[in-house]
């Protein structure tokens, strides 16, 4: 009977040694693997972290539907009108315009999720600190600051987590007036550490942005129905604009625009980086092109958003920043700035709608739009150069901070320390360079609306509105909102699943 | 004959060596007295012998010392000493033991009469008839309690099965299917489609590559006294597949070869030129290019009337000792869709051999099946560019598909530049895939004593399929024209499963016998896809052929963790006098998927009975009561999911992705079962009736992390969660007639089901998510305590105000997918050398969300594109806004005639026996008031790890098929 046993044997064998489960991962490394790389990592490898980290905020900082609706949809320069059947997504981007907008609202929340991963990645990134040269932590500490600034803007209250908090447990939050504070204080510490460029990683000259907005915007955060701006705050601002040197406003404004504006722009002093043909997590700003160009153009888009007519009429005859001629033209058959009237295809034939009708934009529009025109209704806005050649991994980079914003909020902080001839001088600088006759006199509502002309869909709209105290006000398709409106309120799903968020009043 | 020949020349050639003499004789069935063929005859402890022609009759050569052992399936064994005999006549008994129904139970098998547990079973005669492609598919309408949705028309497209209704909340309800033992995956091979477009297309069924010619028998494991022994894979029921082997005798040989054509079942009611210049007129559009001045059915340009033709081969036979069957299948079969087809070869090997004085025995099976399907460009979330059926739905009909050459128009004067002509997308697109699949199991056995048997199975299953994809830059599509686009896609799994089992099979006291089962079980699964995705080509031609030509290539690899399953499982049954039997199992599972804090699960069950006739007096031929509790769990989340992952990814990236969770595990559901079955009247009525109450804890969940984290979810058990699914379960078999030349049995199996999302503390969460123009972000479904799974909730319409505009209440739960009665009718006649059999199945009380009329025809299309013709004279604005509301709720209910056959027996033509001739219709015509193409659909997609259920989306139309037949064999 000893064959019965050596049968047995094997049973027993298998039982015992197939018992290790530990699970062994492929595509993806684990934490012990992952330390174990970062904790003798080269230059490359922490790069490789910090590159993980830009991907990170593709979606949440390019995608139309993200921070950037969030900045300019719930403003005057744009709206995402329900076009019968198109556009109407639920009432997603109505409830933005019309600042009706409540605590489950998709996109919202989603961009709060997002933007808060970051945070996330940066602060996991630093518990590698050790490994990494002094730039390479500022710079991972500068996209941490950007991250929370974004979130204390939108939010007013930001989640916050160490590196080696428990995941599952809620996280600690910190108030607006603690992140500010936080951003403030770790952007003085990384700038002298920062690298000098390029424009599309984080930089020096991008750090001193930030702490200009970080500044200007703090007595807006710690009160936003009646923002105060301290004098020291704003001779901080104009301390860090004479910093920022080398950059000159652009000949070619579209320049900071176009396909290939790492290059050709002057003015860029930081952009998210997008590379032809590669796909590093989401949509890109290609969105601005196609969420507002008609099916029937080339490219063709998807026909949504406008600008508003009340904010086109500010514009200038002559104004590049409403119409220029650029190298898209032969491609595309239409301007830069804004698209307005009948549209014509590359070879300058008249293009009409889907029904046939002429494709005329026109200056009307409507939040919910009913007409037989509505296929056409809104100006459109054309800031991007379209990259045709990429189809939908472009080449343009997201434009951040450019020049122009920081002379812009150098004039505003010496307008508000009462300088206000200085701060006209700037902005008549400005519109000299776009082709605009210089303005006589300037007040804050001037300089507003000057911020629009120059800024408009570049994602600040919402916080100027707020540091400006005109975000409540009525205007076209939207009505005067309540205070509860000068923050966002706090996602449903977070506030379930963390006690130590409070809801924002009126929520 | 022409073997008996053989063989008897052959003991002639030895007849002078061993004085051997001519044997002949009639070998006759003991209840019918007529002569039996295919009986072997062998002279014991050789391999020489001979089996009965067609009257029964052998012939063999034998010396008078010999013994003759008569041996056919189904009968007692006989051994008879020849002696001074030259004619033996035998007359074989029926084995009642043996005839008796036996079932799969997994990891063995039990008398029907043994059985403690809700299993149910079906054989091949009673499986769907005529066209169908996978075994899943065969099941539909014939198992109370089991649902089988064709989730589309596509030939091999994928099912969605459930066993007693959806327990989970997130995917991953689908039943295990394990065929002959092997444990399936539920991977299909086919790569998924990189590619843009029109979004992700239908997938295929994972059960493609089983030929339903193979199958002998099916047996579902419905409540967990029965599932148990799967474990952490048994919670959403069981589906054991048995394969048909070969028996002993003759070889026999065995075709099938049927030849039809399908058609479209429904269509959409869409308007036709003529209604749509009158739509124009009624609803005051004037557009210029309203009116192309053409008459076109774009609808129709897509369907055609498809061919479809299936051969079945098997040769099957052996000794006792040596039994085989080999089978070649072929389906090749065209959709209703143009340029859509599928064409399956597979090839099914089993054998059993016995020796060593049948101690030993050792079981193999092959099957290899390899397939290429031709994909049309469906998808189930296509956006506003849509997809072949939204686009043709949608065409404008005064303007025409073709030009007056007839070429295909991209684009022409009038149209829109981002309408699509379906035949454009057609033309200008390829999608082929070609994948194959192989299953290998060996199961030697050793009878170690003769109640204590030792087997130990090894199993390899393997796919790998390739999947070929392109759009030519000539196609309107946003981010194909002028550019192109193409995909290549590979994906390889494996799976291997090692099992070792000593059963213990021994009557323990003269009334008690006792089948005790031990096992232990490892199994590892790989799996790995990759594509290459290549946009922005210099030149045309079939792209995928020079990927490296284009300007962006971005690779995709994906390389699962291996995921690694080690169980142990015991199972007891006890039978006390054929009267009360008792099943208790139990199984631990570790798996690598669980967190580290709970790796090994225990899933115990109990399962008793009593045949109440065997202990009364009653009036009934048989009655049984059946009593089962058990756990059985759910494990089917990503793996991955319970560890910290560092991904590496795009542009050089590398980050940390996940929440880790190390208590994550299974999801736990204790079902309670209470049974009965019955048979009166002399064995004419049979039936059965099942209660279950099944209740879901530790619901695997994918939660909203706590912000800040690496992601936006993370895999948890829900503590304090609940989803009960109860329900009433019927099966009734009447044979009304039985007298000779005329027989009539007619079945209805019927379940009652109910499911209630009991427990729930979670955020109430908005799934289900709807597609198309002005849809994006819409979701329908939510979770809430007290609602269904996936209850339908959404703004409530209340009709168009003056200005055509809709009207709208709060959003409120609206309705409920989820079906609440099944039904099957399934009859069978006989008339002489007719057969006639109908098969019905039908589902009611639930509603389906018709997404197609909502974004693909609504109002605002006119002047564009085409409408639904049920808003003709409706009043409605063409400016109204696509909203999603319970406008477009409809009720589900039908009544289907799945399947019409009428067969003729001719017997024998020539050297071909069991001739016969048959017609078979499948989707002969469905009742509902449901407006899509067929209320039996799932349109599957997935937001936030919550599956969708019953939205209809654009589908692939059901199609109806008329199928001619032949069965022969040689």
């Amino acid at each position: 009977m000893n064959f019965r046993r050596l049968i047995l044997v094997p049973f027993i064998i298998l039982g015992v040694t197939a018992c290790d489960l530990d699970e062994e991962l492929r595509e993806d490394l684990t934490a012990e693997e992952a330390d174990q790389i970062f904790a003798a990592a080269d230059e490359a490898e922490i790069a490789s972290l910090i590159q993980g980290i830009y991907n990170g905020f593709v979606l949440p900082f390019q995608d139309q539907s993200r921070f950037w609706a969030a900045q300019e949809h719930t403003g005057d320069l744009a709206i995402g009108p329900t076009r019968g059947g198109d556009w109407d997504d639920g009432g997603v981007w109505r409830t933005l315009h019309d600042h009706t907008w409540s605590a489950d609202h998709a996109f919202l929340s989603d961009t709060f999720e997002e933007i808060l991963q970051i945070v996330f990645s940066t602060t996991n990134a630093l518990q590698f600190e050790a490994a990494m040269t002094p730039a390479q932590v500022a710079e991972v500490r500068f996209l941490r600051a950007f991250a929370v600034f974004a979130i204390a803007d939108g939010w007013g209250q930001v989640p916050f987590r160490s590196a080696d908090s428990d995941l599952i447990e809620p996280s600690e939050v910190l108030s607006g007036e603690e992140a500010l504070s936080l951003v403030i204080s770790e952007l003085e510490a990384i700038i002298p550490d920062l690298a000098d460029g390029p424009n599309y990683k984080a930089n020096a000259d991008a750090g001193r942005v930030l702490l200009m907005k970080a500044y200007l915007n703090r007595g807006a955060f710690g009160n936003r129905s009646n923002p105060e701006f301290p004098q020291a705050d704003m001779n901080q601002v104009i301390s860090l604009a004479d910093q920022i040197t080398g950059y000159t406003l652009e000949d070619n404004y579209y320049d900071n625009f176009a396909p290939d504006n790492d290059v050709v722009s002057s003015e860029n002093i930081f952009t998210f980086e997008n590379v032809a043909g590669e796909n590093r997590g989401g949509n890109t700003v290609r969105s601005r092109w196609f969420c507002t160009l008609h099916y029937n153009m080339t490219p063709s888009g998807w026909n949504g958003f406008t600008t508003l007519s009340d904010f086109y009429d500010t514009f200038e005859d002559g104004d590049v920043r409403r119409y220029a001629e650029t190298s898209a033209l032969a491609e595309t058959g239409f301007n830069n700035g804004f698209l307005v009237g009948q549209q014509r295809g590359p070879d300058g034939t008249e293009l009409t709608d889907r029904n046939g009708a002429p494709l005329v934009f026109t200056p009307e529009v409507a939040l919910l739009e009913s007409g037989s025109n509505l296929e056409v209704t809104g100006i459109r806005v054309m800031k991007y150069i379209p990259d045709l050649a990429n189809g939908d991994n472009i080449n343009n980079d997201a434009v951040v901070f450019r020049y122009a914003d920081v002379l812009l909020m150098k004039a505003e902080a010496q307008l508000r320390n009462g300088d206000a001839a200085s701060a006209l001088a700037i902005v008549n600088e400005i519109r000299a360079a776009r082709n605009a006759s210089a303005l006589a006199s300037l007040d804050a509502d001037a300089l507003l609306a000057e911020r629009g002309r120059e800024l408009y869909w570049e994602g600040w709209r919402r916080q100027d509105l707020i540091r400006f105290g005109r975000f409540l006000d009525a205007w076209q398709e939207k009505p005067a909102s309540g205070e509860e409106r000068l923050l966002f309120a706090i996602p449903a799903d977070q506030i379930a699943l963390n006690p130590n968020l409070t809801q924002n009043p009126g929520y | 004959m022409r073997r008996t020949l053989l063989i008897t020349l052959m003991l002639l050639s030895a007849v002078f060596i061993y004085a051997q003499r001519t044997i002949s004789g009639t070998i006759t069935d003991g209840d019918t007295g007529e002569g039996l063929p295919g009986v072997t005859v062998q002279i014991k402890g050789t391999s020489s012998g001979a089996s009965t022609d067609i009257n029964g009759s052998f012939s063999l050569s034998a010396s008078a010392d010999n013994v003759l052992v008569i041996s056919y399936v189904g009968y007692i064994t006989q051994e008879i000493t020849i002696g001074n005999r030259t004619t033996i006549d035998v007359v074989l008994a029926p084995d009642t033991e043996l005839l008796e129904e036996v079932v799969v139970i997994g990891y063995g098998e039990v008398r029907k009469t043994d059985l403690t547990g809700a299993v149910a079973a079906v054989g091949s005669d009673d499986l769907v008839k005529g066209l169908v492609v996978a075994p899943d598919q065969a099941l539909q309408g014939k198992i109370a309690g089991v649902q089988v949705i064709n989730n589309s028309g596509q030939p091999g497209g994928s099912t969605t099965v459930r066993v007693r209704g959806n327990a989970s909340i997130r995917t991953g309800n689908t039943p295990l299917f394990v065929v002959d033992g092997v444990q399936l995956t539920g991977i299909s091979s086919r790569p998924g489609s990189t590619a843009g477009g029109v979004g992700s297309t239908i997938s295929s069924n994972p059960l493609n590559f089983i030929n339903p010619n193979d199958i002998e028998s099916i047996q579902v494991l419905k409540d967990a006294s029965a599932a148990a022994i799967y474990g952490s894979r048994g919670a959403n029921g069981v589906v054991l597949i048995t394969t048909k082997k070969g028996s002993a005798g003759e070889t026999q040989v065995n075709i099938n070869s049927q030849v039809g054509f399908s058609n479209v079942l429904n269509e959409y009611d869409i308007l036709s030129a003529s209604e749509y210049r009158s739509a124009l007129d009624e609803f005051g559009v004037t557009a210029t290019d309203a009116d192309g001045g053409a008459n076109t059915d774009a609808f129709d340009a897509i369907l055609r009337s498809a061919l479809t033709h299936t051969h079945s081969v098997s040769l099957s036979g052996g000794s006792e000792d040596a039994l085989y069957r080999l089978s070649v299948g072929h389906h090749n079969q065209e959709g209703i869709i143009i340029g859509n087809s599928m064409v399956r070869t597979n090839l099914n090997l089993s054998g059993t051999f016995n020796f060593l004085d049948d101690r030993a025995s050792v079981d193999v099976f092959l099957i290899n099946s390899v397939t290429e399907e031709i994909v049309p460009q469906i998808g189930t979330n296509s956006g506003f560019q849509g997809s072949l059926i939204g686009n043709a739905l949608q065409w404008n009909p005064t303007y025409p598909l073709r030009d007056t050459n007839g070429n295909i128009l991209v684009s022409q004067p009038g149209v829109a530049a981002t309408t699509i002509n379906p035949l454009a997308l057609d033309a200008f697109s390829d999608d082929i895939s070609d994948y194959t699949d192989l299953v290998i199991s060996i199961s030697p056995s050793y009878k170690i004593t003769d109640n204590l048997t030792y087997r130990i199975n090894y199993n390899y299953a393997r796919g790998f399929g390739e999947r070929r994809t392109q759009f030519n830059q000539a196609l309107n599509i946003q981010g194909i024209e002028g550019i192109g686009q193409a995909a290549f896609g590979e994906k390889l799994f494996t799976n291997q499963i090692i099992t070792q089992t000593l059963n213990y099979n021994a009557d323990i006291s003269s009334t008690i016998k006792l089948n005790a089962l031990v096992g232990y079980e490892y199994q590892e699964r790989q799996e790995d896809t990759n594509a290459t995705l290549a946009t922005n080509f210099s030149i045309d031609g079939d792209y995928f052929n020079f990927l490296q030509n284009a300007d962006e290539i971005i690779p995709f690899v994906d390389a699962e963790p291996i995921q690694k399953l080690s169980s142990v499982f015991a199972r007891a049954i006890f039978n006390i006098d054929d009267t009360y039997l008792l099943t208790a199992t139990v199984r631990r599972d570790g798996s690598s998927k669980f967190g580290s804090n709970n790796r090994n699960g225990v899933f115990p069950s109990i399962g008793a009975a009593w045949n109440v006739h065997k202990s009364l007096n009653l009036p009934a031929d048989e009655l049984k009561l059946r009593l089962g509790w058990g756990q059985t769990g759910n494990s089917e989340f990503e793996a991955g999911a319970s560890q910290t992952r560092w991904a590496l990814d795009a542009a050089g990236g590398f980050a940390q992705e996940n929440v880790a969770n190390p208590d994550l595990q299974w999801e736990t559901s204790t079902t309670i079962n209470i049974g009965v079955d019955f048979s009166l009247f002399d064995y004419k009525l049979t039936g059965s009736i099942d209660y279950f109450d099944k209740r879901t804890e530790d619901l695997l969940f994918q939660q909203q992390v706590i912000a800040p984290g690496p992601a936006s979810l993370y895999w948890l058990n829900l503590p304090g969660s609940e989803v009960q699914n109860n329900g009433l379960e019927i099966l009734l078999n009447y044979n009304v007639i039985d007298n000779g030349d005329f027989t009539w049995d007619f079945g209805v199996n019927a379940s009652f089901l109910n499911n209630e999302l009991t427990k729930y503390s979670g955020a109430n969460v908005l799934y289900g998510q709807v597609f198309g123009q002005g849809a994006s972000n819409a979701r329908i479904h939510r979770l809430e305590e007290g609602q269904p799974l996936n209850a339908f909730y959404m703004q409530q319409f209340t009709g168009l105000d003056d200005a055509g505009l809709s009207t709208f209440e709060d959003p409120a739960y609206v309705g409920d997918p989820n079906q609440d009665v099944l039904l099957g009718i399934n009859t069978k006649a006989t008339y002489k050398k007719f057969t006639f059999n109908l098969a019905f199945n039908g589902a009611f009380g639930h509603d389906i969300y018709n997404n197609t009329l909502m974004t693909v025809l609504p109002i605002t299309n006119l002047g564009t594109r085409n409408i639904a013709g049920s808003l003709v004279g409706s009043g409605e604005s063409t400016a109204n806004a696509i909203q999603p509301s319970s406008r477009y709720l409809e009720k589900g209910d039908y009544l289907k005639l799945n399947n019409a056959t009428i067969g003729y027996n001719v017997g024998q033509i020539g050297a071909f026996k069991n001739v016969r001739f048959y017609i078979t219709g499948n989707n002969l015509f469905v009742i509902t008031n449901y407006s899509g193409f067929d209320p039996e659909v799932n349109t599957p997609n997935v937001a936030d790890g919550l599956p969708s259920y019953g939205i209809e989306y654009i589908p692939y139309p059901s199609a109806r098929s008329y199928m001619l037949g032949v069965n022969l064999s040689l």
